[in-house]
């Protein structure tokens, strides 16, 4: 991993990127084709983008935000922060304050303009407890966000952060900044007339159906903007959608591993073109350790190494699910010599639950859908194998986080998500006391990995930090990994210019068509 | 004639009551408690309580339902909260697709069915009539989407003459839109043609064996004149009640294929509304459905009062 943008911090504590302001975004290889439009099916209908409404924007919705708004900085090739609608940042020498400096002359698709007290406006809204937003959740580490004059915006954070510019760098309910006139004179109706600065403008949306969007003629980056048109539209049915694809009616489609059949259909299909992201983050599991039998490390650690991933990915994605070893993942730039991850060991398994010497039977959450149950009924097989026995524990979907945060639970299934940086998770996962520390287990010295990889600027202490962290992790075995976060989208050949799917995010606003 | 339209209206009433008690429970007691919901990844005991207590969840169910209904009266059936939407605009934004559906199924069913029954009933017992009898189980026992994906794949992905998935609304292109409903269309169809056919056949054959039939025979009456003028009519009260009834079969058969077609109706507002638990949508748009549902059948019941005489009379 080669992170400029933090080995350059090592020498200049102050980071100045305006020299960057006026690259451009992307840098493909082909000649680019301006003009056309295109159709891209999405997985689900989008309820909306106000973020007081939906609260969390899913992955659906993140493909036409992506397009309707901007944000801070977005990620180029390298996982890096870029220049967006901020030109330059600097922070504090704890990290804990950051300092953005804007565009100037960017406004809104009502013509508000874009300023600081816009984007504090935003910030505001989301944050006042009487909105009651859920978005307010995720921006909990923020504290305050001030103005203190037209171009430049101070952000205070509770903790310290050393990589926040990469953390507001996708249009999630909280990165992307509306229009607050638009907000205010829309009332109910903002939720489904989204306004933002982004090189497309939504002109209509049919409910349950299509939205179309129309290229931003008075685009800041206009230059770098090809089609004309994007026209996107929810096709629920994995079947049908990549039918659409087929036949024509879409360009580009979602997809995801489970639908793997259809995705090795299109790899060896010349007309269709498969993109994939490994992200950073995985599927995991978190054993409750204060509950017999997962008090005892020896069970812990038999029940990881029962774990054969390969067959596992086979049996449940045709072995397209890339497993996993550690929580950072192929597109983190956490990369670690040695994670410490346990082998799949059969022989060993069974000799730790002979050593343990009492029977081992446990539930196991999972959701209460076939994707859920064919997963459980895997990581059954495997432990019946060692002689443990366990049983399927079937909730809604709903259920599994409060399960989780009264730790009413044996074995619990969670993710970590993909962001471009590992702290927020990491910290939030591991730390005594975090009420995501599912695992309900304390050790001092994790916490002083963690704490100090927060505060740490340089890029390979904090690599080494973090892969400290894990090797702990994986030895006490409080958590496990499955498999990466990986992101499909399908499309026809001639759509060029797709970005990385960072955070499960497919932007189209900058593909052309050949 | 009023007294007995008056006399089915009341008995509607009662229907609607339950109807809506029906559904208020059946959404209430789903599992997955929609504060839990609403708060996801957040949903901490402390946070839970409050939002339970802000959106009266920690009231009795009883009281709950009472005041549902009291909102649902006075017309109000509540907003989303997704996407702020109240269930009315919901719900009028989806229902010309559905509807349009529904019909073009029905449609093409009668299309098929009605002529096949009288085909078959002329000659109960031959070869066309085993043959199509044979086709309607078979077809019968196809689920929809399976049908679904054949009628894609065939006409869609291989022939490329009809579209796989899309809607426009028939106001601003008449003819692309008649083209996306085609293949829902006919998938419901296809379903729902044994049924009519099977139906008619039987009253058919049993209406053939009349002796006024004998009698028209003996006239030397055309067998065409004698089979579409003197036997259809009387034989064709079992399949309005059949054709009234599938009305709420196809709106089930909607919930599937709105969704393999993206066809953006009221069966994917309500598939959407079960999977994120958007139980303000959900309770509103099944009892919109429900009484719809009751709305044709009290239609329906009016029809036969104009088939048959003795209904109306109340001989029967």
């Amino acid at each position: 991993m080669t992170n400029i943008a933090a080995a350059a911090r090592k020498r200049v504590p102050i980071f100045l990127v305006a020299a960057f302001a006026f690259l451009p975004l992307a840098e493909p290889a082909q000649a680019q084709k301006a003009g056309g439009s295109i159709t891209v099916g999405l997985e689900l209908d989008v309820p909306g983008f106000d973020p007081l409404k939906v609260g969390v924007y899913d992955a659906a919705a993140l493909t036409p935000a992506a397009a309707i708004f901007d944000t801070l900085t977005y990620l180029n090739d390298k996982g890096e922060a870029q220049p967006k609608l901020a030109l330059s940042w600097t922070h504090s020498d704890d990290f804990k304050t950051w300092t953005f400096k804007l565009r100037p002359g960017v406004k809104f698709h009502d013509g508000t303009p874009f300023n600081a007290e816009a984007y504090k406006a935003n910030f505001d809204r989301q944050k006042d407890p009487a909105n009651k937003c859920r978005c307010a959740f995720y921006i909990a580490a923020v504290n305050s966000v001030q103005a203190p004059d037209e171009l430049t915006v101070v952000v205070n954070l509770n903790d310290p952060s050393v990589n926040y510019p990469t953390l507001v760098s996708y249009p999630n309910q909280n990165a992307a900044v509306h229009s607050p006139t638009a907000w205010k004179t829309k009332g109910d109706d903002y939720n489904r007339n989204p306004v933002g600065t982004g090189p497309y403008i939504l002109k209509s949306w049919t409910a349950g159906d299509r939205m179309i969007l129309e290229k931003n003629p008075d685009y800041w980056d206009k230059d770098k903007v090809y089609l004309d048109r994007i026209i996107m539209k929810p096709l629920p049915d994995a079947q049908s959608r990549f039918a659409s694809l087929q036949s024509g009616e879409a360009d580009l489609v979602w997809d995801d591993e489970y639908d793997a059949d259809n995705i090795q259909k299109a790899q060896k299909d010349p007309k269709l073109t498969v993109h994939s992201y490994t992200g950073s983050g995985a599927q995991v599991y978190a054993f409750n350790t204060k509950t017999p039998p997962f008090d005892d490390v020896r069970v812990r650690q038999a029940m990881v190494m029962a774990i054969d991933r390969k067959k596992m990915s086979q049996a449940i994605t045709n072995g397209l699910a890339k497993p996993a070893s550690n929580p950072y993942g192929d597109g983190s730039w956490v990369k670690c010599k040695d994670d410490g991850a346990l082998p799949f060991d059969v022989a060993k398994a069974k000799a730790l639950i002979q050593e343990y010497g009492k029977p081992v039977e446990f539930k196991t959450v999972v959701t209460a859908t076939p994707r859920g149950r064919v997963v459980g009924q895997v990581l059954q097989q495997f432990w019946k194998n060692v002689g443990a026995s366990m049983e399927l524990d079937q909730v809604d979907q709903a259920t599994i986080p409060p399960r989780a945060f009264m730790r009413q639970f044996q074995l619990i299934p969670w993710r970590i998500v993909d962001l471009a940086d590992p702290d927020p998770q990491m910290y939030a996962n591991f730390h005594t006391g975090s009420p995501v520390a599912l695992a309900n287990y304390s050790n001092p010295e994790l916490d002083k990995i963690l704490e100090h990889a927060r505060v740490t600027a340089e890029t390979d202490k904090r690599i080494e930090d973090y892969c400290a962290a894990t090797r702990l992790i994986n030895k006490e075995a409080i958590w496990f990994w499955t498999f990466q976060n990986t992101y499909y989208a399908v499309s026809s050949a001639n759509i060029k210019g797709l970005p990385k799917m960072y955070s499960g995010m497919i932007d189209v606003s900058r593909v052309w068509k050949e | 004639m009023v007294a007995f339209v008056a006399r089915r209206f009341l008995y509607v009433v009662p229907v609607l009551l339950a109807v809506s008690l029906l559904t208020f429970l059946i959404a209430s007691l789903l599992p997955g408690d929609l504060a839990y919901v609403i708060l996801g990844d957040q949903a901490t005991p402390e946070k839970v309580a409050a939002l339970r207590h802000d959106m009266g969840l920690d009231q009795p169910l009883w009281w709950r339902y009472l005041s549902w209904l009291g909102h649902v009266l006075q017309g109000d059936l509540g907003r989303s909260f997704r996407t702020g939407q109240t269930v009315l605009q919901a719900v009028s934004e989806r229902i010309p697709v559905s509807l349009e559906l529904m019909l073009m199924a029905e449609f093409i069913g009668l299309l098929i069915g009605v002529p096949v029954a009288i085909a078959c009933a002329a000659r109960a017992g031959g070869a066309f009539d085993r043959f199509m009898t044979g086709s309607a189980f078979a077809m019968l026992s196809m689920p929809s989407f399976l049908v679904a994906i054949l009628l894609i794949y065939l006409f869609a992905v291989e022939l490329r003459w009809l579209p796989a998935t899309g809607y426009v609304p028939f106001t601003e292109e008449p003819l692309a839109n008649l083209r996306f409903f085609v293949l829902p269309a006919l998938t419901l169809a296809l379903a729902e043609w044994p049924g009519i056919m099977r139906v008619l056949r039987s009253d058919m054959i049993a209406t053939l064996q009349e002796d006024y039939i004998a009698l028209a025979k003996a006239k030397g009456l055309k067998p065409s004149r004698i089979l579409f003028v003197h036997a259809l009519k009387p034989s064709s009260l079992t399949l309005v009640t059949v054709t009234g009834i599938n009305i709420g079969r196809l709106l089930g058969g909607t919930l599937i294929v709105e969704s393999i077609f993206a066809l953006p109706g009221i069966g994917r507002l309500l598939v959407g509304a079960i999977y994120t638990r958007d139980l303000v949508i959900l309770q509103g748009v099944v009892l919109l459905v429900a009484c719809g549902f009751v709305i044709v059948n009290f239609i329906v019941d009016m029809l036969y009062a104009v088939l048959d005489p003795r209904i109306r009379h109340g001989h029967a």
